[in-house]
């Protein structure tokens, strides 16, 4: 077996002399760490898998060692022993990546494998403390999270918008739907199915009066303090509301909340935190929902980094997925952890849009071969980025809510 | 010309994406990022994809007397690919594709820069029912540049080395001009060197002093239904060494055999060289352990090579075991990239084996890795041995028996911390210590060598042979820009 049955990328287990350390630490923590890689190319390809497919969007496009994982490994350790100074081409092949971690899924070294993910983070923090990072894209959407509380230059007053007058809410639910910005403002259809899927189950739950940016595009751009500053007034918010229990249905939201409040922020908060998936199987299980509508339809899925690699979610998705009659569910050769990246987080479709789009497209392409009519994720960055860059009928793209909510809808 | 104007003129080759002279990218192909040998100096790096872009840029160094230094992953254990004069590196990655695969006379025509894991995930995928060998370095290394140097893999018991298995090769000489050498230079088939001029040797072994390869052309091997991977365990390697080249020459079919001592066979299963014992063999645990493959096309072939090789090892009194019992023998956490390798436990190479180079923890190590004849493994081991013994460091050892005995190889690998200088001078001192005694031995020649030991080769070669390399180098490289400074030309 090659990975645990655990959250994100996992630590190896047939290696004896494994270092224990903690992640979330600064670059001084992982010093005696990220030399130990030999630039060998590992992190380029799908370890062990037919075809030894690349997996690797910001190395396929970027081509210089400087844009894989062992690239960076080495300027991480070059610019920490003084081989190499900062600057802000430096900085930039940091911001040139969607922190995806399929380059340290590769990896078997198995403290690189396990722990590269930090350092690559430590790395955008540290170029923020040297006022060499965010880009100035994401410095610019950053700017607009402090005043609006979303980085799509959208009015605050406007993020609840899209709630239908037939959305029945409970305002003492303890259940909480965070919406995010991305679906507030640009992916709307996700909230209306979600907000009808928890109506149809007959759940109680609200919106938040007054939601905030989760501080993902935040954080992930190494402002780890502003991030965190955001992370808090969302707890109060929660606080405040009475809140015990969210349930998502955007990867990068669920990530934040369920794993970089507690682990990163330590801000520990007691709330448990679902993505919709993971509900609805949940709920399924119980059998307190059953699918019933055919949908008729061959299907590819993709895995969102944020919710595979970065917190271990394969199968939920995949098992609502086989519930629902008349799918047909088509593996792409990458998917899993081995899934290749859309190419939209980590503050790379703001900044880098090149880059952005040749991630996206080698996805759409993948997923075309498949010979499946649709593209199916469950995060709304993903689709909104299929859909952007999907120029004709090919293939579809939907998120896996709607697809629930066509099959429950009586 | 400084760097911008070198940048300027090959942009207009490649274009601006491709093309680089900042310090960041720069840095990463300063060094062999695993040895302990010292840093060179790359000014400008530059991605051609296509022979003719590599010609166009080979003219203009040329022209302005440029070093050009070819490279693809740039880690070797020799640190060949490191430019030791400054100038252009040429980084074959984009040149990575599979051109053509010819299953009747079984090679296969790839491009100068493709790597293991491209060129092994191709022929999963599209030609199944073949192989090619591989070695037991890592996914991202290159396949052209292993053969070129003389690399070693898993079929090295069939046919030699990976320079063995070239059929012809396609490159662009020091003055630009491209040539086809093998039954390439004058017709579409690529099936062998023979009955020409064998001009391939012009390119192998020369460190990429004479040439930029742009395609090679790799014998593939039909990959028979059954496969044996067996494990032979002896307490000494004297013992164990004779027993493997018993199995050698009798004729059984056997397509590989390695042996590693016990320090590397912990290097491989994930140890850290300072949880286990420097010396084992003083603890009564096997110093040998040797690992055979056989392939067959029945049943009862598999069978019947197994049961010859049973007998022979009897009469070493050494039970063999399957690879998969030998394995499963280990708790599930030692076995560590040995998981990776056996097709019967779900693996198959190229593998990360990161134990020859991160071992102590550091990401560094070296090799005196050589090849010499099969009557010195033992002698070159228990040198080696000694030597590192007494640094206080754990002996790891490593050898292949090759082309049916005929040679082999043997490595005697030092791991170090590649961050801290003191170490770096202490790996250093040891692995000239055992190449001075190994050297010693008659036939004892290293491969993929470092400068240091160039000279020394050098000093070893008959005068009149030396004169012809030199006469050789000028000719195909008259300005002395390919690769200054490496090879047994070096200067």
């Amino acid at each position: 077996m090659k990975f645990l049955n655990d959250k994100g990328i996992t630590q190896m287990t047939n290696i004896p002399d494994i270092e224990k350390l903690d992640r979330n630490k600064d670059l001084d923590y992982y010093k005696d760490i990220f030399y130990q890689c030999g630039k060998c190319g590992t992190c380029r390809n799908a370890f062990h898998e037919n075809g030894w497919p690349r997996v690797c969007p910001s190395g396929e496009f970027g081509k210089f060692e400087a844009y894989y994982l062992g690239g960076k490994n080495l300027l991480t350790w070059a610019v920490s022993s003084d081989r190499l100074k900062w600057t802000k081409n430096l900085a930039n092949i940091f911001y040139q990546c969607s922190v995806c971690l399929a380059c340290a899924q590769q990896c078997q070294i198995p403290e690189i494998h396990y722990y590269a993910g930090e350092w690559l983070m430590a790395m955008r923090e540290k170029a923020v403390q040297k006022g060499l990072g965010p880009m100035p894209e994401q410095k610019k959407y950053s700017e607009h999270v402090g005043l609006e509380y979303n980085p799509y230059m959208e009015k605050h007053e406007n993020r609840a918008n899209w709630v239908p007058s037939h959305i029945k809410q409970s305002q003492d639910a303890k259940l909480a739907y965070f919406v995010g910005c991305t679906t507030s403002y640009r992916e709307q259809d996700i909230a209306i199915n979600t907000a009808e899927i928890l109506n149809s189950l007959q759940v109680d739950f609200k919106i938040l009066k007054d939601e905030h940016c989760c501080g993902s595009p935040v954080y992930m751009t190494g402002q780890t303090e502003q991030a965190k500053m955001i992370a808090k007034t969302n707890l109060d918010i929660f606080k405040n509301e009475g809140i015990e229990k969210i349930i998502t249905s955007c990867a990068g939201c669920y990530r934040m909340l369920k794993e970089t409040y507690p682990k990163k922020f330590e801000l520990e908060h007691g709330i448990e935190v679902l993505h919709l998936p993971e509900f609805i199987l949940e709920k399924l299980n119980s059998s307190e929902v059953k699918f019933e509508n055919n949908l008729n339809m061959k299907i590819t899925y993709h895995d969102p980094c944020h919710i595979g690699r970065h917190m271990g979610i394969y199968e939920p998705p995949r098992e609502v997925l086989k519930n629902i009659p008349g799918i047909e569910l088509i593996e792409m050769p990458r998917n899993k952890q081995n899934a290749w990246c859309c190419g939209s987080g980590g503050g790379v479709r703001s900044a880098f849009k090149e880059l952005s789009s040749f991630a996206a497209n080698e996805r759409i392409e993948e997923a075309k071969e498949t010979t499946a009519e649709a593209l199916v994720s469950c995060c709304p960055f993903c689709l909104n980025q299929f859909k952007t860059n999907i120029k004709d009928d090919s293939i579809k793209t939907y998120d896996l809510s709607e697809l629930i909510n066509k099959t429950i809808k009586r | 010309m400084n760097n911008s104007s070198i940048v300027a003129e090959l942009s207009n080759i490649v274009g601006d994406r491709y093309v680089s002279d900042e310090p960041e990218i720069q840095f990463l192909y300063h060094y062999d990022f695993i040895t302990a040998e010292p840093e060179g100096k790359c000014d400008v790096v530059i991605m051609p994809g296509t022979a003719e872009e590599v010609q166009e840029i080979v003219k203009f160094a040329n022209n302005h007397k440029i070093p050009v230094v070819p490279w693809v992953s740039g880690i070797n254990f020799g640190s060949i690919a490191t430019p030791r004069k400054g100038g252009i590196v040429v980084d074959l990655r984009r040149m990575n594709r599979v051109v053509e695969v010819n299953e009747d006379d079984m090679y296969a025509v790839v491009e100068g820069g493709i790597t293991w894991a491209d060129f092994v995930g191709y022929l999963n995928k599209h030609h199944p029912n073949f192989r090619t060998g591989v070695t037991f370095s890592p996914p991202g290394t290159g396949v052209v540049p292993s053969c070129l140097a003389y690399g070693m893999w898993d079929l090295g018991m069939i046919g030699g080395t990976g320079a063995e298995f070239t059929n012809g090769l396609e490159v662009v000489l020091g003055s630009g001009e491209l040539v086809r050498v093998g039954s390439c230079s004058m017709s579409n088939k690529w099936y062998g060197r023979q009955p020409l001029p064998d001009l391939a040797g012009l390119f192998i072994g020369w460190e990429g002093t004479t040439g930029i390869v742009t395609k090679a052309s790799i014998k593939i091997w039909p990959r028979l239904p059954y496969r044996e991977d067996i494990v032979i365990l002896a307490q000494t390697v004297d013992q164990g060494v004779l027993l493997l080249l018993k199995l050698a020459k009798a004729g059984l079919g056997i397509v590989d055999i390695i042996f590693v001592n016990m320090g590397w066979c912990q290097g491989m299963q994930g140890f850290n060289e300072k949880s286990v014992a420097i010396n084992p063999v003083e603890l009564g645990i096997p110093d040998f352990v040797g690992l055979v493959t056989t392939q067959a096309y029945t049943e009862g072939q598999n069978k019947a090579q197994c049961e010859a090789m049973e007998e022979i090892c009897n009469e070493f009194n050494i039970k063999p075991q399957t690879a998969k019992s030998f394995l499963e023998s280990f708790p599930s956490n030692m076995r560590g990239a040995f998981v990776d390798i056996f097709p019967g436990f779900g693996g198959y190479t190229p593998v990360q084996a990161w134990g020859c180079w991160n071992f102590s923890r550091g990401g560094g190590g070296e090799w005196i890795g050589s090849y010499c004849s099969t009557s010195d493994i033992a002698r070159y081991y228990n040198i080696a041995r000694e030597i590192t013994l007494k640094y206080d460091k754990p002996p790891q050892f490593y050898s292949r028996i090759m082309f049916g005995g005929h040679y082999c190889v043997a490595r005697a690998n030092i791991c170090f911390n590649k961050n801290d200088p003191e170490d770096i001078k202490k790996a250093r001192k040891i692995l000239k210590e055992i190449f001075d005694a190994v050297h010693e031995l008659d036939g004892v020649i290293m491969y993929k060598p470092p400068l240091w030991v160039v000279e020394h080769h050098k000093n070893k070669t008959l005068p009149t042979t030396n004169e012809l390399i030199k006469k050789v180098k000028k000719l195909l490289d008259p300005n002395n820009i390919m690769n200054p400074g490496q090879g047994i030309e070096g200067d």
